[in-house]
């Protein structure tokens, strides 16, 4: 289902905006297609790890001699080993703070402590359960608001990695878990506050949640003396040759990364993951070494943040928005990751969509003793519109306004500035709330429920800014027979890019999209690409790749002058090389690079007229059952929309909008690692469930709108997280309207439900 | 792969044979559902398995007769889930089957799996407890009879010797008995329940001459709920009586929590659902 709001002038049509099926869909569902988790190298080892059972603590002593004399058993390896191979074992996207296995100290139950190499999987597994190790126990931090004022110091020393210059200050920062704080101020939050005619104050927190790709982790490294190579299931192939040749002190083309089909990523692939261990394992072994984890291992190398989100806002007489504060606490885990962007590039819209001069903001990335948490489908902007489209109907509910009207009064429309100072353009926030409402119905009366069953509708809305400035390098290379391929290192983990990017090299070079052979990742053929995250592949690489098609367009036709063809003669491509060559012999290779306008937010307030490139726009709605008796939530309809500014291939956005909103679907309403003493009590897919079939909602629409994006490709922007935005706050809304309770914490299981039902009744259900 | 020994005897005798009651590191294999993921956990390491997929093929049974269901421990669930028998003599099975777990794990597990696993939070065990359903057991000094009521022995415990198999279920015919079975969950949908009641009730229109009502998966293990069968037995049934129930039905049962729920918590479920499941059975078809 399509509104096409001012479409762009661009005429296209041959091949953008077309629904092409997957171009690889066939070996996939066909079992052919090829993935990190079941490949095999001739000769290849594997490893399996022995990890901490302890959150924080001092290693002792690691007793491996049990295991070594294990038939099948090649070696043993600890933190020990690994430093007479790589002297630095540290790595790490924003901090160089993660051990390749642990040094002196576990900082996390879970934590690699030792690798066994062995012929076997099986014979490696069961190595590892005969090493001992012992620990003086630490005291430990867990909760991430603790985290900033404890005693308890995850890390002795902070070792920001150099390539963020706003972690430099933290350069052996001691005796903190801060791994960044970020603030914006715009106009006098304090002086608006305390004039304001209303004011609310609230706190809301989410979960500790996972990404549970379909393929788990995975890495098979190769190294010999000259050059090494990994296959490696990466999101961000670019990324990890850059930090493989750091740990070398190597140059980057001495390190080769081979990445096949992904079985998804969500962002838990990003950066370096196990690729370290992999190498140093293959240093030490000689061999390729695969490390390959179970799903159960899934639970120990990276979650989504949980949040802690302090609120507070001044409202006006009318209804007007004047003032808003918002707190953030990111608990980080034991590694910082990718934490400290996550804090940054999603703290920027903290405050939401809305046009709020008085803005003041503070996010905090937090070092605690639990598993790493990174980026996941969203970059931890489902937390903050958790928080503040909650905020927001609690306080249009708290001042009598209806919903709409409230939202209506302060939207940020096109050509007011966001909070961070930019102006808003391409940013159809109140278009999008409006389908979502025509959907809904929202204008008919609602049928509330009766008896023990009531109903209750809600709807959220949300932005993000795309990360900024990145950079997308890619090549079109027409052969002498007049096929093309493309090299992109834009990885396909299930969204379909390599549909997508053949789709607009075939718009450009007139040619079926179908006939594009995108070339797997691999970094010695494939140029840099910044990584597949944050929905930025589809406008960044989206435009190098048609950049590379229109050079390549470029140099077709000067090649056909050149063998004396008169202007818009259409011979056949292959004909020119045979003209040009005298037989099928020769190239023609376009390329092209994107990286947007930026600039650096100002430090101290975070103002910057240029933060982003685009802005991603969202809107949900629910209709909800609520069973009074035991507090069981049913979605009855789930109405997603988002603006995608014009779909190249329209099938794949709508997968994208429903993939996204069922994800997030699971992380509202029961996703949640339960972690007693910082150990995970549910760490197998047995007891963390992920939504199935039958908890797709009975009506759902997965509903995009075209407003054309004027500096995107084609007016198109990316989609693969923008419908998790809004989830999660619309059936708490609707959760509100049906019994007049409010979660201000997630899942909202039925018995968060009921005890909240409970304690409107002055009945509150006892703990244990 | 760390070998193991794998027999596949071709007598259900042969099999018990090979069974050691003192050795916990030999067990039988069935459909293997349960056993291949405690295996890849690490939670069990096997000397030997004993499969019994080649034993008699008339363990893998359904026969229907006067005296009721006569089902071989080897039947698939999904063979149990397809009867045309079990549909008509018993059909809160078949309505049961329909949401326990998977088709994929409903093809290769077995009846006599479900029930000698001796998990909580299986679905089979509480209906067939509450249908009155006894096995015919195989061992040593051949064979005797048990109800399932008096299998289960406590969070995953059954009374069964290690060298004892379960050879058959048999359902007792229902006449006129109308029964219900709830699988509440508080996940995802497909998870395990947090709780399963299941009720077999006698009964004329609201008045209840007899009931039999199992509770499972809140509990550690499946429990027959007779404190609350003697306020329900004899009475006619409204919402006093049904809250009155509920309340007895918390003193039957040994609650634990987990991740789909606190003790408080799957104590309301308990009143709640109980009162749901008579209604269902009395209000629902027979059986």
């Amino acid at each position: 289902m399509t509104d096409t709001l001012n479409p762009g002038s661009a005429k296209v049509g041959s091949q953008v905006g077309r629904s092409v099926p997957r171009l690889e869909g066939r070996d996939k569902v066909t079992g052919r297609a090829e993935y990190t988790h079941t490949m095999q190298v001739p000769g290849m080892v594997h490893a399996k790890l022995f990890r901490s059972t302890v959150a924080h603590g001092k290693i002792k002593s690691i007793d491996t001699s049990a295991a070594k004399k294990l038939p099948g058993v090649l070696h043993v390896v600890t933190v020990d080993d690994v430093m007479k191979v790589l002297k630095s074992p540290y790595y790490g996207p924003a901090f160089h703070d993660q051990p390749i296995l642990a040094h002196e100290k576990v900082r996390f139950v879970g934590e690699p402590v030792a690798a066994v190499i062995a012929t076997d999987p099986h014979i490696a597994d069961q190595a590892v359960q005969l090493i001992t190790a012992e620990y003086e126990e630490l005291e430990a931090v867990y909760d991430e608001v603790d985290a900033l004022t404890s005693k308890v110091y995850v890390h002795d020393v902070l070792k920001p990695a150099g390539t963020f210059a706003d972690l430099k200050h933290l350069k052996n920062a001691k005796d903190t878990n801060l791994a960044l704080d970020y603030r914006l101020r715009r106009g006098d939050f304090d002086k608006a506050y305390a004039a304001a005619a209303h004011k609310f104050e609230h706190e809301f927190k989410t979960q500790k949640v996972l990404h549970l790709s379909f393929e788990p982790f995975a890495c098979i490294a190769d190294y010999k003396d000259t050059h090494v190579t990994l296959y490696d299931s990466s999101q961000g192939p670019s990324f990890v040759r850059t930090e493989i040749a750091r740990l070398l002190g190597w140059p980057e083309n001495k390190v080769r990364i081979k990445v096949p089909y992904l079985g998804s990523g969500y962002g838990s692939k990003l950066y370096i993951k196990l690729e370290a261990l992999a190498l140093a394992l293959s240093m030490i072994a000689r061999k390729p070494v695969k490390v390959a984890y179970t799903f159960e291992e899934m639970f120990y190398q990276i979650t989504r943040h949980p949040s802690t989100f302090r609120i507070k806002s001044g409202v006006d007489k009318d209804g007007k928005i004047v003032a808003r504060k918002c707190e953030v606490y990111w608990n980080g885990g034991a590694y910082a990751d990718i934490g400290p962007r996550v804090t940054q590039k999603s703290g920027l819209t903290a405050a939401g969509p809305y046009d709020i001069d008085n803005v003041w903001i503070d996010s905090y990335a937090l070092y605690t003793n639990v598993t790493p948490a990174g980026a996941l489908r969203g970059f931890g902007v489902p937390q903050l519109v958790w928080a503040y489209e909650g905020h927001t109907d609690m306080m249009a509910r708290a001042l009598k306004m209806d919903p709409v009207d409230f939202r209506r009064k302060n939207i940020a429309r096109e050509g007011r500035p966001h909070t961070t100072g930019q102006m808003l353009k391409d940013s159809p926030i109140e278009p999008v709330m409006d389908k979502v409402l025509e959907r809904m119905n929202w204008s008919q009366p609602f049928d509330k429920g009766s008896g023990t069953v009531k109903r209750g509708r809600g709807f959220a809305i949300a932005n993000k800014a795309v990360i900024s400035p990145t950079t997308s390098v890619a090549i079109v290379n027409v052969s002498a027979d007049g096929s093309t391929t493309l090299y992109c290192g834009t990885v396909d983990m299930g969204q379909g890019s390599d549909t997508a990017m053949a789709q607009m090299v075939g718009e450009v070079l007139n040619i079926p999209a179908e006939s594009v052979r995108v070339t797997p990742r691999d970094t010695d053929v494939t140029p840099y690409d910044m990584g597949t995250l944050g929905s930025r592949s589809l406008f960044h690489m989206g435009h190098a790749v048609k950049r590379a098609a229109e050079d390549a367009r470029d140099k077709l036709k000067a090649l056909a002058k050149e063998v004396g063809e008169p202007e818009g003669s259409n011979i056949p491509i292959a004909d020119l090389f045979q003209k040009r060559y005298g037989m099928q012999a020769g190239n023609v290779i376009g390329s092209g690079i994107y990286k947007p306008d930026y600039t650096p937010p100002a430090p101290g307030t975070g103002q910057s007229p240029n933060v982003t490139p685009f802005w991603m726009v969202a809107g949900a709605g629910a209709e909800i059952e609520v069973d009074t008796e035991t507090g069981h939530v049913k979605i009855t309809k789930l109405i997603n929309v988002v603006d995608c500014g014009k779909a190249i291939n329209p099938k794949s956005v709508e997968t994208q909008i429903s993939g996204a909103a069922l994800m997030h679907l699971g992380f509202t309403m029961f996703e949640k690692m339960h972690i007693d003493g910082g150990q995970v009590t549910n760490a197998s897919l047995a007891d963390y469930k992920i939504p199935g079939f039958h908890d797709v909602p009975a009506v759902m629409e997965n509903i995009y709108i075209e407003h054309d994006q004027s500096n995107g490709p084609f007016g198109a922007k990316g989609v693969g997280e923008v419908a998790t935005f809004c989830v999660g706050p619309a059936i708490a809304n609707a959760i509100d309207d049906a019994v007049g309770v409010r979660l201000m914490e997630m899942p909202l299981n039925a018995e968060a439900v009921y005890r909240a039902l409970r304690i409107k009744q002055g009945k509150p259900l006892e703990n244990e | 792969m760390i070998p193991f020994e794998l027999a596949e005897p071709t007598s259900l005798a042969a099999a018990v044979k090979l069974l050691d009651p003192d050795d916990a590191t030999i067990r039988p294999i069935a459909g293997g559902t349960a056993l291949m993921l405690m295996m890849k956990a690490g939670v069990f390491r096997p000397e030997k398995l004993i499969s019994l997929r080649k034993i008699e093929s008339k363990y893998s049974g359904i026969s229907a007769g006067a005296d009721g269901l006569r089902i071989g421990a080897m039947t698939t669930l999904s063979a149990l889930e397809q009867s045309a028998d079990v549909r008509k003599n018993a059909p809160v099975i078949t309505r049961t089957l329909l949401t326990l777990s998977n088709v994929r794990v409903r093809n290769v597990a077995t009846v006599g799996g479900a029930l000698a696993h001796g998990d909580p939070h299986m679905d089979l065990p509480p209906v067939l407890m509450a249908l009155g359903a006894t096995l015919t057991v195989i061992g040593p000094k051949g064979e005797r009879k048990l109800a399932v009521e008096d299998l289960f022995a406590g969070y995953y415990e059954t009374v069964l010797e290690k060298n004892e198999l379960i050879a058959e279920v048999h359902v007792p015919a229902q006449g006129t008995k109308k029964a219900s079975y709830f699988k509440v969950t508080t996940g995802s949908a497909d998870d395990w329940p947090a709780l399963g009641v299941a009720a077999v009730i006698e009964g004329d229109g609201k008045a209840i001459k007899s009931a039999r009502i199992v509770a499972s998966a809140a509990t550690d293990k499946a429990t027959r709920l007779k404190s609350a069968e003697a306020v329900l037995n004899g009475k006619t049934v409204d919402d006093k009586l049904l809250k009155q129930a509920g309340e007895a039905a918390l003193q039957d049962c040994e609650f634990i929590a987990d991740v789909r729920g606190s003790v408080p918590y799957k104590r309301e479920l308990m009143k709640v659902y109980l009162g749901r499941a008579i209604r269902e059975a009395l209000g629902g078809g027979t059986h």
